[in-house]
């Protein structure tokens, strides 16, 4: 009986191998194509462009090695983006990174009607981000908006909004609190509930209390997911535009500029594109280095 | 077993011969920015013609961005637009011309700069702005209309002054388009309501913040003076620096610039627009709130001045009877100046020689003085409000005043006296003075004076010293 199978499968297997091993070729090249257009191609246009004076109707212009890079680096402007753009990153990972990790271990909690809350949960995420902010922008007017209408009720406000220095940042960071990471709470659920339920029943056999469970077996058990969500948060995080450029373009008095819009400024509206990819660059490489450090330390974390 | 590698080698080459192909493809396309001449327009161009093109002429097509856009004022003149477009295809039967929209919102900058370096661009361009033509030429959009323009018959009916942001190292860029005078304009009706008399409006700079503070009236919701605090702000601040008696750069003999930002005159009218919002509390709240959510509140009755035009509120539907316009306040220098800005027509350095031939032809055409007499006829049939100034020295627009107001147009009449340009490189040092400006208009601690040094010190480095550097070569 098995000399059959055996023989069957060795029968088989000829026929596969002949449209076998370039069929995952075939599978991988489309996303290899767009890979190469759309990302690895700006890349290294960008690189180009860096080291000219860069002349957009008739490129390249006349090659000027460092001198764009030269040229930013010392600028105030610049030093004033880096800055908004780390406060942009610790706020958004104080008042974003832990809400699906928080929603993820309470719906663990949830018997009925989990299906339902997950479901809840994702609908936020559908609507495009930008539409979010759009609504926000409006709910946002000092004097007509829904949140200084509803807290005015309250008896408090009414608040400037995207219209003071300081509080403008903040309003930028919180439609993320409420509306955008479906996909983040699937992921951290999935992780929970791969956690097996009998150490979990042992626990609270033994005794453990509900917070002593998160801290002491949910949140080692995600630490893997967790780590590949916050490498690609931080990312995100630096590299933020969507939400500014649509409420606020940078300003006012050039609070709310970040570095991703500082390049888009120099680029688009003072016409110095050799520059802004030299800045394009600065910040990959900062980015990058970032995101390295973060490997490195996860490797030597896990041993 | 060896089949498979060199296959497996084989493979991966093609996939790489492939992305490589692909790219070269994508690069060429980007650089090669006269490519809209291939032929697939041109036969298309042959086949819509009725009758035979005139034998010495090759069909051409030119695409022209002057379809008036959704909402602006000017949409009210569609069927004249319609008419003379036909007019201009009988006259030149091989030149087809197609005719596309400038995007609303304020965002024609961005999109003809990423046409144009996408080599996409308009082969003529009706709407590139004074302060912005010197960006534009120093990156090549424009072509040297030079030769062309030595030729023009008319070319004398220009001023000097009306073509001096067209011009650089003697060399002409550009065929104005429209010129505008800036005047403030006011609401009659809140006028009278808040006890002033409609007819004398405010003259100087006290007179307006007492009239604008016995216009600011929380319970109706109306304020005194609109005032523009978004990243157009410089636009409007420079002339109340103007009436303090000095600008915020300086153009120099040999072509550098100087910063002014910190001079008496800018930091006394920085002062006043610090002293409007926080001190006479004479504004709109949301003071960064868009360029048209502040001519919504003028046209709802919520403002009582605004600096501009009347023509969009009565394009709206306000009645111009309860609108009034006036000279700006004159300042500590004793005086007010009015800016006079417009556009101008380019066209395309890289289209093709026949494209460019076309679009000058184009342009001559609606440009010319029946042009301009038959636009004059057409908007006082129609009752809208008229461009009280032409670029052109004999098109004279005082024909169709009798529909407006005379003291509406006696006001223009007298801005037209004190006209100055915007401030030397505007459109590099926009930034600095906005944030200068909302620095102070959003936080009651801000210093005038600290703010433009600030701001003064940054541009200098960043794009004076970097200028003038270019310049001395």
């Amino acid at each position: 009986m098995q000399a059959s199978v055996v023989t069957e499968a060795v029968r088989a297997k000829p026929a596969r191998r002949l449209h076998g091993w370039w069929m995952p070729i075939a599978f991988l090249l489309p996303s290899l194509v767009s890979f190469a257009l759309f990302k690895y191609y700006p890349l290294f246009k960008l690189f180009y462009m860096s080291f000219f004076a860069y002349q957009v109707a008739s490129p390249p212009g006349d090659f000027v090695g460092f001198h764009n890079y030269a040229e930013f680096l010392g600028t105030d402007s610049f030093m004033l983006a880096l800055r908004n753009t780390f406060v942009f990153a610790l706020l958004f990972l104080a008042m974003t990174f832990w809400v699906p990790i928080v929603q993820a271990l309470l719906l663990g909690e949830i018997g009925r009607g989990n299906s339902t809350f997950r479901f809840l949960y994702q609908i936020p995420s559908i609507v495009p981000y930008v539409v979010t902010v759009l609504i926000w922008k409006w709910m946002y007017n000092p004097d007509f908006g829904l949140l200084n209408y509803y807290l005015g009720k309250l008896g408090l406000g009414p608040y400037l909004w995207l219209n003071n220095i300081h509080m403008t940042k903040f309003a930028i960071v919180l439609p993320s609190l409420v509306a955008t990471q479906g996909i983040s709470i699937l992921l951290y659920y999935s992780a929970i509930r791969g956690i097996p339920q009998d150490m979990l029943e042992a626990a609270k056999v033994d005794g453990a209390g509900p917070w002593k469970r998160i801290t002491a077996l949910l949140v080692p058990n995600m630490r893997f997911i967790i780590f590949i969500q916050f490498v690609g948060f931080m990312t995100g995080a630096l590299l933020i535009f969507d939400p500014i450029y649509v409420m606020t373009q940078g300003g006012p008095a050039e609070s709310t500029t970040t570095v991703s819009l500082h390049i888009y400024n120099t680029a688009f509206y003072q016409y110095r594109f050799g520059v802004s990819a030299a800045i394009s660059v600065v910040m990959f490489a900062i980015t990058g280095l970032i995101t390295y450090a973060q490997l490195r330390l996860s490797k030597s974390a896990d041993g | 077993m060896n089949n498979k590698g060199v296959m497996k080698t084989a493979a991966a080459t093609l996939a790489v011969a492939m992305l490589l192909a692909s790219t070269a493809c994508g690069g060429e396309k980007n650089d090669t920015a006269s490519s809209p001449d291939a032929s697939p327009s041109g036969s298309a161009a042959q086949s819509t013609q009725s009758g035979s093109p005139s034998a010495s002429e090759a069909p051409v097509e030119i695409v022209v961005w002057d379809y008036p856009t959704d909402g602006s004022a000017i949409e009210v003149e569609i069927p004249f637009f319609e008419r003379k477009w036909k007019e201009f295809e009988s006259k030149y039967p091989n030149i087809k011309v197609k005719h596309e929209q400038i995007a609303a919102g304020g965002k024609d900058r961005e999109q003809y700069l990423t046409a144009m370096a996408g080599g996409n661009g308009p082969d003529a361009y009706p709407a590139n702005p004074f302060p912005d033509m010197e960006k534009y030429i120093a990156n090549g959009f424009n072509a040297d209309l030079t030769e062309r323009w030595n030729q023009y018959a008319d070319k004398d009916q220009y001023s000097d002054a009306v073509m001096a942001a067209a011009a650089k190292d003697g060399k002409i860029y550009g065929v104005p388009h429209d010129i505008y005078i800036m005047a403030m304009t006011y609401n009659k009706k809140l006028f009278k309501d808040a006890g002033l008399d409609p007819a004398s409006p405010p003259k100087t700079w006290d007179e307006f913040v007492a009239a604008a503070q016995k216009l600011t009236n929380p319970a109706k919701g109306t304020y005194g003076f609109n005032i523009l605090g978004m990243d157009w702000a410089d636009w409007h601040f420079e002339y109340w620096v103007w009436a303090a008696g000095g600008d915020l750069t300086q153009k120099n003999p040999d072509g550098t610039a100087t910063l002014t930002f910190t001079s008496d005159a800018a930091v006394k009218a920085l002062q006043l627009y610090k002293d409007l919002k926080w001190k006479y509390k004479v504004v709109q709240k949301n003071v960064v709130q868009s360029y048209d959510e502040n001519d919504k509140d003028f046209q709802t009755g919520h403002a009582g001045m605004i600096i501009g035009s009347p023509d969009g509120a009565i394009k709206n539907g306000v009645d111009i009877n309860d609108l009034g316009v006036m000279t700006l306040p004159a300042g500590p220098s004793g005086k007010a100046y009015h800016q006079t800005g417009g556009a101008y027509w380019s066209i395309n350095a890289h289209s093709s020689p026949e494209k460019q031939d076309a679009a000058w032809k184009y342009i001559m055409f609606m440009t010319s003085k029946s042009y301009y007499d038959d636009e004059l006829a057409f908007i006082k049939e129609s009752g809208a409000f008229p461009p009280l100034v032409n670029p052109r020295k004999d098109v004279d627009p005082s024909t169709v005043f009798e529909n407006i107001p005379a003291d509406m147009v006696a006001a223009y009449k007298q801005a037209s006296e004190n006209l100055h340009l915007e401030y030397f490189l505007k459109a590099r040092l926009s930034k600095y003075v906005v944030t200068a400006i909302q620095s102070v208009l959003l936080d009651e601690k801000a210093d005038p004076l600290t703010e433009l040094q600030k701001q003064q010190d940054l541009a200098q480095k960043e794009v004076i010293d970097p200028y003038n550097a270019e310049v001395k070569k």
